[in-house]
């Protein structure tokens, strides 16, 4: 029915040579199995997966797929059971904990379905924050935060706090944030889950805006029409690649630059 | 790094919850009052005390019945009960004369309770009368401020004449000058020749309200039983060790005493009355500071509860920062950070409070209040290590918070 669980972390990797230079994100055989009393599930089972660097990538499934735990597996929250995971050449799955927390703080920008802002933060000092973390000394956190805020067309509101600011706007500034640091990748999880379609189509726009600036992007959505922002689609069932296809909008950007 | 954000959210957290913070500050902030306060009452009280030992007379010791020791302990003043005489004149007589270090020998005797003092229409009670060595006025800590105090020749002759305190001066004698005026102690007149400057009060006790008359006459109205008080002095306080043995030599010689044997009379200087009163304050202040301690813990213990809250009620916060790329020990020092702070808040109101109430019993008491910078920067560092060592267990909670549970939590 299902493949056999691997049965311990002793399992032979397959070998796996550092992904090439363009290739931002590299999975092999990636495990997830979660312990639950004295049964063990597992959550992924054997994801390979390659993002390449200025890619416009959604991750699809049904709730209970695994695409929440790939999620957290690429986001750095998280460590597979099994198999590897490189991150802009760096092989991340043997890290531990505070090397992870580094890892995301430079190479992760993240945004979350519910913005997932300090309260009692203002704007400003929201998108500082991961630079704060990065040792960034206070003057040239403020000027970069300004800068970044600009991105999002929210200089305006800086000193404001997420409760004064609407649903797209406190995701503009989560966005903002999650660019701070210039990260490999913007990891986005349900980016409109708590935004009405006007202002979802206004943060998508942003979005493609992003990836025209040279970003690259990873959306985790079950919205069809969301997923069909991106160029490609990997769609995750019962913990495993079900497809990996490029959207309408993928296959006619090929068609534009493929040679005449 | 991250110390100003951690303590601009320790601060921001304080502000918003503002009567949260305050009772959870409360055991700090009552523990640093008594603490500080208690020193400073303790050093006020000390210093006034001092300075009114001091004024006793520069460089003089007593030589009495009993020791201050003995005086302030039962059991020893049983004992000395038996074994110690009464100083007599004669042995005054003998220390005036064959003392070769001292400066001044006097002597003196007296009594207050019960004494009766009339002068015209005007009448006093309990007043201190005083028998006095002429030579007294060089060991007084008052001046003379009219008149002339008594005499060689008043002593010699007997004349019945006194020497009056302020105190007596305004009440015996309103509007008069008392100066050649008669004053009757006891049921004996007495010719006033000289009054004493103004020398205020100790603890509420007017130190002005005494009057002294030849000690030849004192002792034939109240008779040679009572033991006199000699005053003997030194050239300098350096001579002050040299002295005291040369009045036990002499006392203990006169007195057949042989070696092995105790004192049969006490010697009572400033120093002696100084340590005397350290051990009575000392034991006062011990005890309350041992009492704020017991605060402090306590005080302690509900910061620790309200930084476990803090941390459950912040779990999403956590999760966020962790995400964002918060490392473990980031996390550790801004909850640390953030308990230090809020006990530090409570060690400063709490120092604040002592200022007040030092500032409001310096104006109610006559001593001299100060607030010792020693004692404040002491109180504000314990307050804050309080804060840092009882915030390590919440603290330690919050950085070992996995981030993708953190996240899920309810914000």
């Amino acid at each position: 029915m299902s493949p056999p669980l691997p049965t311990s972390g002793l399992d032979p990797v397959p070998a796996a040579t550092p992904p090439a230079d363009d290739v931002v994100i590299q999975t092999v055989d990636l495990w997830k199995v979660y312990q639950m009393g004295s049964e063990q599930v597992a959550a992924l089972r054997g994801v390979s997966i390659q993002i390449h660097r200025n890619e416009y990538v959604a991750i699809m499934g049904p709730s209970g797929s695994g695409k929440s735990t790939l999620m957290n597996l690429i986001g750095c929250l998280d460590s597979p059971t099994k198999g590897q995971y490189w991150l802009n050449h760096q092989l991340v799955s043997e890290l531990d904990d505070d090397e992870l927390a580094r890892i995301r703080n430079h190479e992760i920008g993240f945004v979350f379905q519910t913005f997932n802002l300090l309260a009692r933060a203002t704007a400003l000092h929201n998108v500082e924050l991961p630079l704060i973390y990065a040792g960034a000394p206070a003057a040239q956190r403020a000027e970069r935060a300004l800068e970044a805020l600009r991105k999002v067309d929210l200089v305006d509101r800086r000193l404001h706090r997420p409760n004064e600011l609407s649903g797209g706007q406190r995701q503009r500034v989560a966005i903002a944030r999650a660019l701070i640091n210039n990260p490999s990748i913007l990891l986005a999880d349900e980016p409109t889950g708590n935004l009405d379609s006007t202002t979802s189509n206004e943060i998508m726009a942003l979005m493609d805006r992003l990836w025209d600036l040279g970003n690259t992007i990873v959306v985790v959505t079950h919205e069809p029409d969301i997923a069909e922002y991106a160029h490609r689609v990997i769609y995750i069932r019962d913990g495993q690649v079900a497809r990996d296809e490029p959207t309408k909008r993928g296959r006619e950007r090929a068609a534009r630059t493929a040679p005449a | 790094m991250h110390l100003q954000e951690s303590i601009y959210v320790a601060l921001d957290t304080l502000w918003s919850h503002k009567l949260r913070s305050f009772l959870t500050l409360l055991g700090i902030i009552i523990s640093i009052w008594t603490l500080v306060a208690v020193v400073s009452l303790v050093q006020g009280v000390n210093q006034y005390v001092g300075d009114k030992i001091a004024r006793l007379g520069s460089n003089v010791v007593s030589v009495t019945q009993f020791s201050l020791q003995e005086m302030t302990d039962q059991k020893l003043f049983r004992q000395a009960q038996k074994r110690n005489t009464r100083i007599t004149l004669a042995e005054y007589q003998y220390l005036h004369d064959h003392l070769q270090l001292a400066s001044e020998v006097a002597a003196s005797s007296r009594r207050t309770l019960g004494t009766n003092l009339k002068a015209g229409n005007h009448s006093m009670t309990d007043v201190t009368v005083a028998g006095v060595t002429s030579n007294s006025i060089k060991l007084a800590s008052f001046d003379v401020l009219a008149g002339r105090f008594l005499t060689p020749t008043d002593e010699s002759h007997s004349n019945p004449v006194a020497f009056i305190g302020a105190d007596l001066a305004t009440q015996l004698y309103p509007g008069v000058d008392p100066i050649g005026q008669t004053l009757n102690v006891d049921g004996h007149n007495f010719l006033v020749v000289g009054q004493a400057s103004v020398q205020g009060n100790v603890f509420g006790q007017s130190q002005d309200s005494f009057v002294e008359i030849p000690l030849g006459i004192y002792r034939s109205l109240y008779g040679t039983s009572d033991s006199l008080n000699v005053q003997v002095q030194a050239p300098s306080a350096a001579l002050m060790p040299a002295v005291t043995d040369e009045v036990r030599v002499l006392l203990r010689s006169i007195r057949h005493l042989r070696y092995q044997d105790p004192d049969t009379f006490g010697i009572i200087g400033a120093d002696s009355l100084m340590s005397l009163w350290h051990q009575l304050t000392g034991v006062i202040a011990g005890v309350m500071v041992g009492v704020s301690f017991v605060f402090l813990v306590v005080g302690g213990i509900v910061i620790m509860n309200i930084m476990l809250a803090a941390v459950t009620e912040r779990t999403r916060e956590v999760g966020i920062r962790k995400a964002l790329g918060a490392r473990r020990a980031d996390i550790l020092s801004q909850f640390l950070v953030e308990s230090a702070v809020l006990s530090s808040v409570g060690g400063a109101l709490g120092i604040a409070l002592a200022y007040g109430f030092t500032l409001l019993a310096g104006a109610l008491t006559p001593l001299p209040f100060s607030l010792p910078w020693l004692a404040v920067l002491l109180a504000f560092a314990i307050s804050t290590s309080v804060g840092l060592f009882f915030g390590i267990y919440p603290a330690q909670k919050a950085a070992k918070l996995d981030p993708i549970a953190a996240l899920r939590a309810e914000a």
